[in-house]
């Protein structure tokens, strides 16, 4: 598919002239999350301050991020997951057009992708090995260059679903995360995270092999089409 | 007595189309509030993925397109019942309207 090319292209160009305006990100399409307030009855933007404080007071975060049971009329095959990287779902398709709904976090504004790709391997309590380009950005990622053990800490939280495209790894992965508040939010560099209940439930329920459906309006990479 | 129970039943009818009346007067009044599971979105508007998916499939049957090659990369919300979803089906750009039900009502190329 020649989207890619196109996309990357475009990209670098968006890229270039917003590096040389000083405009940063604010050239990238903007999707600000809002939460619907019952009191207020007003729709609310929610952004990672209002996230922590919501989490703090609530330990939980806002119920359509919640894991649940939805329809979801598809005609993928059941244990085929899709994500709605706009609106910070990631589905688990179920036969009778059920789909069990999780709320994810995704990558900030430049670092969104879509494609189709599919699950290549699994593990519990993941080592993280940052990538060399995070490693060379990142002071806090430098230090883990060799690989941070797993554990309550780790970035990739409890589990890890490393996502392939073409038999390869795509540096991508669906994983868990010590900062639950961050769900609903536009926050990493580019991969998936959900708290760590809902991966380790994810995780019992996909076969290796499965389709992943990564939907993002605005992405600023495409994989695997 | 024919008279008096043909009083009686259009007294209930009456009745009956007065709270209808009233429930529709009133229903047209407030403001629903989205359900539980709903109360979250982003500025974006995107189609729900279902919806999403729905198209994609229609312009793989439309162009032939291998279905693993076959991506939405945009949607709007058009009116309350429908959306228009942009569909990537191996290189061709095609445009899908679908409605909020699930019905693919037309897929063109862009």
């Amino acid at each position: 598919m020649n989207l890619s090319r196109s996309f990357s292209r475009r990209s670098v160009t968006v890229g270039l002239v917003a590096a040389a305006l000083g405009l940063g990100s604010a050239v990238a399409i903007a999707a600000q999350t809002q939460i619907f307030d019952p009191i207020t009855r007003k729709w609310i933007d929610y952004d990672r301050k209002k996230a922590h404080k919501y989490y703090a007071a609530h330990k939980q975060v806002p119920e359509a991020f919640r894991r649940q049971v939805v329809k979801f009329r598809t005609a993928e095959r059941p244990g085929t997951i899709i994500i709605d990287g706009n609106q910070h779902f990631l589905y688990l398709v179920q036969p009778g057009h059920k789909a069990i709904r999780y709320g994810i976090g995704v990558g900030r504004e430049g670092f969104g992708w879509a494609g189709i790709v599919k699950i290549g391997r699994t593990a519990e309590w993941p080592t993280w090995t940052p990538p060399a380009e995070m490693v060379a950005r990142d002071p806090n990622a430098a230090k883990w260059a060799g690989g941070m053990p797993g554990g309550p800490d780790n970035p990739l939280g409890a589990r890890a679903l490393y996502l392939y495209e073409g038999g390869r790894d795509t540096i991508y992965r669906i994983h868990g995360t010590p900062e639950p508040w961050t769900i609903g939010l536009d926050v990493s560099s580019g991969c998936i995270r959900m708290n760590n209940d809902d991966i380790v439930h994810l995780h019992e329920r996909v076969q290796v092999g499965a389709k992943v459906i990564v939907l993002m309006q605005g992405a600023a990479l495409y994989k695997g089409v | 007595m024919q008279h008096k129970a043909r009083s009686g039943r259009s007294g209930s009818v009456a009745a009956a189309l007065a709270s209808a009346a009233l429930a529709v007067a009133l229903s047209a009044c407030a403001t629903s509030d989205p359900e539980p599971d709903q109360r979250a979105r982003t500025t974006l508007n995107t189609a729900p993925a279902d919806l999403q998916l729905l198209c994609a499939g229609a312009a793989a049957e439309a162009t032939g397109a291998p279905g693993d090659k076959v991506l939405p990369v945009s949607s709007r919300q058009l009116d309350s019942q429908n959306y228009q979803v942009e569909v990537d089906a191996n290189g061709q750009r095609t445009s899908c309207i679908v409605d909020s039900d699930g019905n693919v009502k037309s897929v063109q190329p862009v």
